[in-house]
């Protein structure tokens, strides 16, 4: 792992400046009984361990203490694209 | 340089040899006689110099302590040690090489075969076949003496070879305004064209300036690309120091490496690469004297026979596979190759014969020249994720896509004419400075103008297709690394092992020190013959870093960036006044100043100060404060008058335990957090990853962990002591238990937490850091009078585990939520949704399984965690903690048990050294049940 990442307050820096914090996925409503158990529990615990391109939540661990999004293809580790979260986004995991 | 007298003297294996300036140590022993320089891996059988260009294993010697050193690479230098290995006695008369003799006993996965039972004899043959096979002994006084240092850089444009066509493209980067480094693993630039003085160029000498002396060219010699990794980023070797390298584009020129032909003893001394004879010829100013037979199908041969004529060898022949070689003034036997090499100890004949095997004929001579052309060095272009196929009119691996930021010129990429490799050279140099700046039309017209002209360029001359003779013998080695023959390699598909990746896993072909450079393609194309495939379908091995051997000191060595250790204010403080410190995550806390018993009695009866400087500390603004810290935390918050703190925990969406801490209210948008010392790095990163996803909540976080200095003071006397040194009104009616104040502490802003973290009347004081010694040593000097101590973690420990204090990681795990970890009280769940609700109200509504209660045992013993807990015969849980309580006179601690024992009074049964304790389940803590004293 030795590619690098476009952090939107810093710039660009290499990977092992920030921390992966898995795929970006939607939180399910806890309260709307519509919720089954078992997608709640698809949440907790299962990953989507997605071969190709995915959404996924990155932080700036050494230095600006930010978390942002990034698209990146699994299999090549390019990353297409970084960007802050916009209000209007559903809320992410 | 050939006539210079001056000399430096080194010692081979005892002897003494001189070496001209400048001469390799393996050329300096050539032009003495010894062409013995090594023993192989299995048989022991007498290897010299075949490659001269640190790629195959036959000169792996150990150099001044430090083993499997290729002699070849190392400029002879006063005072060298230079020793043989893996020979016994010696490597001229090698008692081991009977195993040659019993090489029928000791076919392909011998191994495997044979010694996989009895199973206990396993140890006993692996302690014999290391002593036997293998590489140099670590000399373990001398091998840890050398310095390993790191050197991190950036460049535009990485250029990996500096031949022709690494030059080129250098230059031609350089001048399009890119900064360039050039890496090349040799001494001087100018990649094989050094040692072929027929082919180089008048112009090269000025390229080579002309780089040299740019400023925007970075020049590393002696430097091996070992890696290339995602990102563009090089690993390096240059001597004792890896240079990391990260480049936005990168050109590979790493031209080829020369194969050798498989023949009948094929290994023996005598038997030389025409490329390694080149370098003895014109680097090491070397002579060979007797009669030379070259094996070829290429101009190369012709070159080199020509070279070694003028040097005084007599050519005695020259092979050609070839129906119609060229005209020579040398005596050519056309269509017949090399069937076997005669000699024991060095060649003394080469027996040459047909295809077809017979008939043959013997030619008498002491040297035999193989130039049967190159194999492209692409293994960092594979390292990179490139992909290549097999080009079959060249014979010749070539890049199908490239990765993303990388190119390929030259040898590598099948232009072996020189002029035709710097042309293609510059081409990547161009295409690369185009990819960096896309606006400039003018770079990709010019490259697609070069491009034009290199494809209109006439065809070379093609690449060998020989790789293995046709005749029937056992001793044709086509590994050298691993002792592996062709009948080896055909047997091992004969059993099974057809796939290239299994047939190297279980014949060991490739995987020794050349890693694959010397027979990968003879290799592959006896698989593909056994296997009646194409060398397309055949494939290649995977090709991973390090592309050439490192000493493992390289990759340990010390790097630029330290571990971190993080010191209080305070800490020079404890240091005089005699604690001891311990590890607490990156801190280094006092551990005890003088025994725990004191500072536990100076606590209970009088009053004690210990330094919390390590709690993690955030600060969080904002008008939505609230809101947020009531969706972090179980608990409720929106009742949190200004002036008041409150305990908390963390939990995560799967309700799981995550931390604790106090959370105060400094003013109405205004809260000061704490966080356990461990966890500070973790809760920011947590608080601020939910914080991102709800980019409309006016929170502002501060995390000021390392800003501000804290101390606990404690026990029944520290309002006394506090008391002198503020103004503000210290009493219970004025700062009860669970206030939060701002106010002054000896001359210096503070906020004071009233909190009882030991269970005792305390007062955590939060100061700036740089006022952290100045307000402890107030404390100290003013609780003199009530005999106050500084106490350690292991007082505090004690202290905190008689009221039960649970310590997350410690008492808890990556199962434990609070229901169950004895905080039930703490889980609103009539609150709207917050983090862990839905689980923890489902764990509510199942019950808990598992419980983490207080315990005390009667006898004298104390179980240590995590001593395990029985429960009707089967394992049912574990201790946590378990410390003497001079409180409850007992061994007190806390313990993970079913739910069905879990009840006060319960009797557990601890497991200690095999015996079975008895302990009695407590629910109210062992000092203090009411907590009158923290609330005095």
């Amino acid at each position: 792992m030795s590619f690098q990442l476009d952090c939107p307050n810093c710039g660009i820096r290499p990977v092992w400046e920030f921390h992966f914090g898995g795929p970006s996925r939607k939180r399910p409503e806890p309260d709307d009984p519509a919720v089954t158990e078992r997608q709640w529990a698809e949440y907790l615990y299962n990953r989507p361990n997605t071969c190709g391109e995915q959404t996924e939540w990155w932080y700036h661990r050494s230095a600006c203490k930010t978390w942002f999004l990034a698209r990146r293809d699994t299999r090549t580790d390019q990353v297409l694209e970084t960007r802050l979260f916009a209000p209007q986004e559903a809320a992410g995991g | 340089m050939a006539d210079s007298h001056e000399g430096v003297e080194f010692e081979f294996d005892g002897k003494t040899i001189r070496a001209r300036a400048g001469q390799t140590v393996s050329g300096a022993l050539h032009a003495e006689g010894e062409h013995i320089l090594s023993r192989s891996f299995k048989y022991h059988r007498p290897r010299g110099l075949l490659c001269a260009s640190g790629r195959c294993p036959n000169c792996l010697c150990t150099v001044n302590g430090t083993p499997n050193v290729r002699i070849c690479t190392v400029p002879a230098e006063e005072g060298l040690v230079v020793k043989t290995q893996n020979a016994w006695p010696r490597v001229k008369f090698d008692l081991l090489s009977i195993f040659d003799r019993l090489h029928k006993f000791m076919p392909v996965g011998f191994y495997y075969k044979m010694m996989y039972k009895p199973r206990w004899m396993w140890p006993v043959w692996e302690k014999f076949i290391r002593r036997i096979a293998g590489l140099g002994n670590v000399d373990r006084r001398t091998g840890g003496e050398a310095t390993y240092d790191k050197l991190n850089l950036f460049c535009d444009v990485a250029v990996v070879g500096g031949g022709w066509a690494g030059l080129s493209a250098a230059r031609e980067a350089a001048r399009a305004g890119m900064s360039v480094t050039l890496i090349d693993d040799q001494p001087e630039l100018g990649g094989h064209l050094r040692f072929d003085p027929d082919l180089a160029d008048a112009g090269l000498a000025d390229v080579i300036r002309d780089v040299r002396e740019n400023p925007a060219i970075q020049v590393w010699d002696r430097a091996t690309v070992f890696g290339l990794y995602e990102g563009n980023y090089l690993g390096i070797q240059r001597g004792n120091r890896m240079i990391r390298l990260r480049a936005r584009e990168v050109i590979v020129t790493t031209g080829g490496w020369e194969r050798p032909l498989v023949f009948e003893n094929n290994d023996l001394p005598g038997v030389l690469l025409a490329s390694a004879a080149q370098r003895l010829l014109h680097l090491d100013h070397c002579t060979f004297e007797g009669d030379a037979v070259v094996v070829t199908d290429n101009a190369q041969g012709y070159r080199v026979a020509r070279q070694l004529a003028a040097a005084g060898t007599n050519i005695a022949a020259i092979v050609d596979v070839r129906e119609n070689p060229p005209a020579s003034e040398f005596q050519v036997i056309k269509e017949r190759t090399l069937a076997r090499a005669r000699g024991a100890r060095h060649v003394t004949g080469a027996v040459v014969g047909r295809f077809s095997g017979q008939p043959q004929s013997t030619i008498p001579c002491r040297w035999i020249i193989q130039a049967v052309g190159f194999t492209p060095a692409n293994s960092l272009l594979y390292q990179n994720g490139c992909k290549l196929r097999h080009d079959e009119a060249r014979d010749h691996g070539i890049v199908k896509t490239y990765a993303r930021g990388t190119q390929s010129a030259g040898t590598v990429n099948g232009h072996h004419d020189p002029a035709a490799a710097a042309l293609d050279g510059r081409c990547a140099g161009l295409a690369a400075a185009a990819a960096l700046r896309p606006n400039d039309s003018g770079l990709s017209a010019s490259r697609d103008e070069l491009a034009a002209k290199l494809a209109a360029w006439p065809a070379g001359e093609m690449t060998s297709r020989h790789y293995v003779s046709p005749a029937q013998a056992k001793k044709k080695f086509v590994c050298l690394c691993e002792d592996v023959t062709e009948k080896d390699v055909c047997d091992a598909i004969a059993e099974g092992y057809s796939n290239i990746e299994t047939l190297k896993r279980y014949s060991t072909v490739s995987m020794g020190p050349c890693q694959g450079k010397m027979c990968q393609g003879a290799c592959i194309a006896i698989c593909a013959r056994e296997n009646q495939q194409s060398i397309e379908q055949t494939g290649v091995t995977t090709s991973r870093p390090p592309e050439q051997p490192l000493p493992l000191g390289l990759l340990a060595g010390r790097a630029l960036h330290f571990s971190l250790v993080r010191r209080t204010p305070m800490h020079d403080w404890h240091l005089r006044n005699g604690a001891t410190m311990m590890d607490a995550g990156n801190w280094k806390r006092p551990q005890v100043y003088t025994t725990v018993e004191q500072e536990y009695e100076a606590v209970r009866g009088r009053a004690g100060l210990v330094d919390v400087s390590t709690l993690g500390k955030i600060e969080l603004r904002g008008r939505d404060v609230v809101k947020f810290l009531e969706f972090i935390y179980p608990n409720r918050f929106e009742n949190l008058a200004v002036g008041r703190v409150r305990y908390g925990v963390i939990c995560d969406d799967a309700g799981i335990l995550l931390d604790d801490g106090t959370i105060a209210r400094l003013d109405t948008e205004r809260f000061f957090l704490t966080t356990t010392t461990g966890n500070a790095d973790a809760i920011d990163s947590w608080f601020r990853s939910w914080l991102a996803g709800k980019p409309g909540l006016d929170v502002r976080l501060t995390n000021i962990s390392g800003s501000y200095a804290a101390m606990n003071l404690a026990g029944p006397r520290s309002r006394d002591i506090l008391r002198k040194l503020t103004d503000a009104d210290v009493s219970t009616a004025a700062m009860p238990y669970l206030a939060a104040r701002q106010c002054d502490v000896a001359g210096v802003p503070a906020i004071i937490l009233r909190v009882g973290f030991v269970g005792e009347l305390g007062y955590e004081i939060h100061v700036p850091s740089q006022f952290g010694v100045h307000i402890w040593e107030a404390i100290i000097e003013a609780g003199k009078e009530f005999s106050l101590v500084p106490f350690g973690v292991e007082a505090q420990r004690l202290l905190r585990l008689e009221k039960k204090h649970l310590l997350p990681g410690v008492d808890t795990d990556a199962l434990s939520n609070p229901l169950e970890a004895d905080l039930p009280w703490i889980v609103k769940l009539d609150k709207p949704d917050f983090v862990g609700q839905r689980s923890l109200a489902r764990a509510s509504a199942r019950g808990p399984r598992n419980r983490l209660v207080g315990f005390r045992i009667s006898g004298d013993q104390i179980p240590q965690p995590p001593a395990l807990i029985m429960h009707e015969g089967k394992l049912g849980g574990r201790v946590t903690s378990c410390s003497f309580s001079p409180a409850a006179g007992c061994a007190v601690g806390l313990a993970w048990v079913p739910a069905a024992i879990s009840h006060n009074g319960d009797r557990i049964q601890i497991q200690v050294d095999g015996q079975t304790i008895v302990a009695v389940v407590q629910d109210e803590p062992f000092y203090d049940p009411p907590g009158e004293k923290l609330k005095s």
